[in-house]
């Protein structure tokens, strides 16, 4: 099945119309957990980006001696070859990234959109789509991820990158899991808004 | 049937080639991970002795490992301790053998190099024949004795106990009189933005300084740090002002991280915890070296 679009339109899909947590709202329950402060969006955002594009390619080029019976075991298991793969490689060259980054890298393995991906796009697409797709999914969960991390650690601990910007703390109620879900209820609000306005201007539907 | 039959073949072929890559990847990053870890623990040590970012460390200090084990046979328990005698090969180390009313059972020279003592199958071997037939031998911590000049300086005591969520591992160095100079959080898993701001300085800094009798009746205040007390446990003013902080302090109760009471609470108990068991030990170790004339490098 060939895929129409150019490598430059699957990334930007990922960023924009299909973003993994405002549009696809996929992958929540982890993200909300971790999104506390800009920099852990950022290093879970890179840990998911390494293993949804290694994962995809991987898929894709076995995509044909795969049995579709036993796919979502076998996805499964490359996510988590791949997430230990990851893992030890970090713990031995990289300790002092891996220090800060060592409990997200474990939790992809739960990540739904990984496996999602792979089965929407990477089991039917050639190997260089499914790597610019597994690409501009991992972006968009990268940047999502900051954005939800800027919103809630300004809000909650009044700093941004660990730099204290605010000098008190506004609600610490953000730091806390469970507001995690209204930051991305806001903010999934917002996006559409934005995306609803645009398309009127442009004078589309 | 046939069906079945192919699917459990695929199945078995790709759970094989996971584990051949995982395996692949273990076997070659397991000693660079190794050498981390020794690196990171060498940086601790340092670090809690107050030898910042590469310091210079005085050749006449030395660090002498004390490594405990419970000792099991029939019904009856004691405490083994393995003490260095030297820091020569030959010299090895002396099993010292306690029961719990704190009287000497036995001690037996045994040879191992230090290098070999840093690996727990053969320490473990080693004890379990020095302990003899019949007795059960299982590790319990590790303590390092730390000399300068012969004279001893500090100890550094490993340790875990319960955190909120899960165990928290730290270590503590403490001068011989139990002082404590430094708390280094090494493991835990405590939430994001409130327990896990136990390794944050503000907090592991108030336990800095604590003198042994203010740390037996140790409390943890729900109230907010005072300013200038955050602006010292963050090393933002002068070493002078610093002291003066931890001298105006060091008997109050620690204040807990805002939203993370009990995490608070299990970092001060449990580092209470360390210390007295500690002080005890040591008390009854010493008492039997000396009694006995037992020659030890510390």
């Amino acid at each position: 099945m060939a895929n129409d679009k150019s490598s430059m339109q699957l990334i930007t899909r990922g960023i924009l119309s299909e973003n993994p947590i405002f549009k696809l709202a996929l992958s929540m329950c982890p993200a909300v957990g971790i999104s506390t402060t800009v920099m852990n969006g950022f290093m879970l955002g890179v840990a998911v980006l390494f293993v949804q594009v290694f994962s995809s390619v991987t898929i894709s080029i076995f995509k044909n001696v795969i049995h579709p019976r036993i796919r979502i075991p076998t996805y499964t298991l490359t996510i988590a070859t791949w997430v230990t793969v990851i893992d030890l490689v970090l713990a031995a060259y990289l300790p002092e990234a891996y220090a800060k980054m060592g409990i997200f890298v474990k939790l992809i393995v739960a990540f739904a959109i990984i496996t999602m991906r792979l089965e929407m796009f990477a089991c039917k697409e050639p190997v260089k789509d499914s790597f610019w797709d597994g690409m501009g999914m991992g972006l968009g969960f990268m940047i999502g991820m900051m954005v939800i991390g800027f919103v809630r650690e300004l809000l909650g601990s009044g700093a941004i990158l660990g730099y204290d910007v605010l000098g008190f703390k506004p609600l610490l109620f953000f730091i806390l899991p469970s507001a995690g879900f209204f930051v991305v209820g806001l903010m999934m609000a917002f996006f559409n808004w934005i995306e609803v306005y645009y398309k009127r201007t442009k004078g589309l539907k | 049937m046939k069906n079945i039959i192919t699917i459990v073949f695929r199945l078995t072929v790709s759970c094989l080639l996971a584990a051949s890559v995982m395996g692949l990847c273990f076997i070659f990053t397991s000693n660079a991970k190794k050498h981390n870890e020794h690196v990171q623990e060498q940086k601790v040590i340092y670090e809690l002795l107050g030898y910042k970012g590469g310091a210079k460390i005085p050749d006449s200090m030395a660090l002498h490992e004390v490594y405990r084990y419970v000792i099991t046979g029939g019904d009856k328990q004691s405490i083994g301790y393995l003490v260095p005698q030297g820091h020569s090969k030959e010299q090895g180390f002396l099993f010292v053998n306690i029961d719990l009313a704190g009287v000497l059972l036995a001690s037996k020279a045994v040879t191992l190099s230090e290098a070999e003592a840093l690996d727990p199958k053969v320490r473990g071997k080693a004890i379990e024949q020095a302990a003899g037939p019949g007795y059960s031998v299982k590790f319990a911590d590790q303590t390092i004795i730390v000399t300068k000049d012969g004279k001893r300086i500090a100890y550094l005591l490993g340790g875990k106990f319960q955190g909120f969520k899960t165990f928290v591992n730290v270590m503590l160095a403490v001068d011989p009189k139990f002082t404590i100079l430094g708390l280094e959080v090494l493991e835990h898993e405590e939430d994001p933005g409130l327990g896990a701001e136990i390794d944050q300085d503000y907090f592991k800094n108030q336990f800095k300084g604590k003198p042994f009798e203010a740390l037996k009746a140790i409390d943890v205040v729900k109230a907010p740090l005072p300013a200038d007390y955050l602006e010292a446990l963050n090393g933002k003013v002068g070493e002078e002002d610093i002291a003066k902080f931890r001298e105006q302090y060091k008997d109050k109760a620690v204040y807990a991280l805002t939203g993370a009471t009990i995490s608070s609470k299990a970092v001060a108990e449990g580092v209470k915890g360390i210390v007295t068991k500690f002080a005890y030990r040591l008390n009854v170790l010493d008492k039997i070296l000396k009694e006995q004339q037992l020659a030890v490098s510390f």
